[in-house]
């Protein structure tokens, strides 16, 4: 096994576990994920085309192991991350608000069907071309552009004026 | 042209069109405060997307994922995990800043030269030669201190201030090489994944070598505006190791006869993450 290799797979692990965290809806199924996709990413070292992109590589893979687990089984929601968020704690109300916000996205992007929500993550959220997103997925790029677009208008309806007002600040702004 | 697709739309802000649509698109969203309002709201959505994710980039990594993509298991693990406590605790120490700056120029051998950097055939404001002697005053001559200092001229500039740029973003790389605006051998680090904008390099003599400065600014601002710096070393390769000058978290390491540091407003954990990311585009792991 190469050394830079392994490197380049620490490097992205964790634009691995925003993806997965998008992907799952839960930061422990996240990191299971994340870890199938490198064990499965090791087996696979001879697959990889040097002067690719090792992330899209990567991030294939996380999107297959998953689809793999979403087949295999039911989603598994882990309960204890979402209870009463900020609950008991001496947060103030807007920073509480503001992050109940970014949940709402979150849930908001866990409605989105499968592929939409792969489209959303890696264009949206991962910043990859629409090409680059179309290799990934393995869709043509045109179906990217039309899952892109369905994503972002289903989350435009959803999320609401509301949600959409300075709640990014606010968030950050923590 | 017809009624825009929301489709088309989306691609327009993402920037997937090419010249002539997004000219096309410019002009229809120029006359139509409807469908302005819309494009605002779609790009308000996006941002609020990219945020609902971005607690993950400053979590630390757990070391059983940083195990699985070495490949190493159990024990080894474990071992390496203490290892790298440990090694973090004597880096970041309760020790006063101040104290690391003598070791940490002497291994960098790294000193700006003479006026905090050179200006190749650029004009610069008056406003900006102010900053300038501001930084130069409190900079002192450590490397550290000054990419630090620099650091926050540029913030305090923004992003609009171009004359603090020798080579503005929207130059063309490949030329601004053969006018010698920029190293030979100099590439960009693509932080878009870390939502961060490139916005221009300025170029420093650092120790009587050439050095780059990159500015990024993200509308993240728990991340916040960055620098990333590239010189020429001759100095033997230095593991990343973490420094601080104020209100700034500096992460610098030396590869391969260059020496490279980050500076930004940032927490460690983001650094670092960015770190793995650089050194991996750049190969200066």
């Amino acid at each position: 096994m190469s050394t830079s290799f392994n490197d380049q797979l620490v490097a992205v692990l964790p634009r691995l576990r925003r993806f997965a965290r998008g992907l799952t809806g839960s930061a422990v199924e996240a990191d299971d994920l994340v870890q199938a996709a490198c064990e499965r990413a090791l087996a696979r070292v001879h697959q990889f085309q040097p002067g690719t992109r090792f992330d899209s590589w990567m991030f294939r893979i996380v999107q297959t192991v998953w689809i793999d687990q979403l087949r295999a089984r039911e989603t598994r929601r882990t309960e204890s991350e979402d209870e009463a968020f900020g609950a008991g704690t001496d947060e103030p109300a807007r920073r509480v608000e503001a992050r109940m916000a970014l949940r709402e996205v979150q849930a908001a992007i866990a409605l989105l069907p499968a592929e939409q929500r792969v489209a959303l993550l890696l264009v949206t959220v991962e910043g990859l071309s629409y090409r680059e997103a179309a290799e990934v997925a393995a869709v043509p790029v045109g179906t990217i552009m039309s899952r892109l677009a369905r994503a972002r208008m289903a989350l435009l309806a959803k999320l609401g004026g509301d949600a959409l007002r300075g709640s990014t600040e606010d968030a950050k702004a923590e | 042209m017809q009624r825009l697709s929301d489709e088309i739309l989306i691609a327009y802000l993402d920037g997937e069109l090419d010249e002539h649509e997004t000219l096309e698109i410019v002009k229809v969203l120029a006359r139509d405060d409807r469908l302005q309002a819309h494009a605002e709201r779609l790009n308000a959505s996006a941002r609020l997307i990219r945020a609902a994710y971005d607690d993950v980039l400053r979590e630390t990594v757990p070391e059983r994922l940083i195990a699985a993509a070495r490949g190493e298991r159990g024990l080894n693990a474990l071992q390496r995990a203490l290892a790298w406590l440990a090694r973090w605790r004597m880096v970041l120490g309760e020790r006063p800043w101040w104290i690391g700056v003598p070791v940490a120029a002497a291994l960098a051998g790294l000193m700006i030269g003479g006026g905090l950097g050179y200006v190749a055939g650029t004009e610069q404001s008056a406003s900006l030669t102010a900053q300038q002697d501001l930084v130069t005053a409190g900079a002192g001559t450590n490397w550290l201190d000054s990419i630090a200092g620099y650091h926050k001229l540029f913030v305090k500039a923004g992003a609009n201030d171009r004359a603090l740029m020798d080579v503005p973003a929207d130059a063309n790389a490949d030329a601004a090489r053969k006018v010698g605006q920029l190293p030979s051998d100099f590439r960009l680090p693509n932080l878009k994944p870390w939502s961060l904008e490139f916005q221009g390099a300025r170029l420093l003599m650092i120790d009587g070598q050439p050095a780059t400065q990159l500015f990024y600014t993200t509308d993240n601002k728990s991340l916040g505006a960055l620098t990333f710096v590239e010189a020429e070393s001759s100095k033997a390769d230095l593991a990343p190791t973490f420094d601080r000058r104020e209100d700034l978290n500096i992460l610098y390491w030396r590869h391969h006869g260059h020496a490279y540091a980050l500076v930004g407003a940032a927490d460690i954990g983001y650094l670092w993450n960015i770190y793995n990311d650089i050194a991996w585009q750049l190969d200066a792991i």
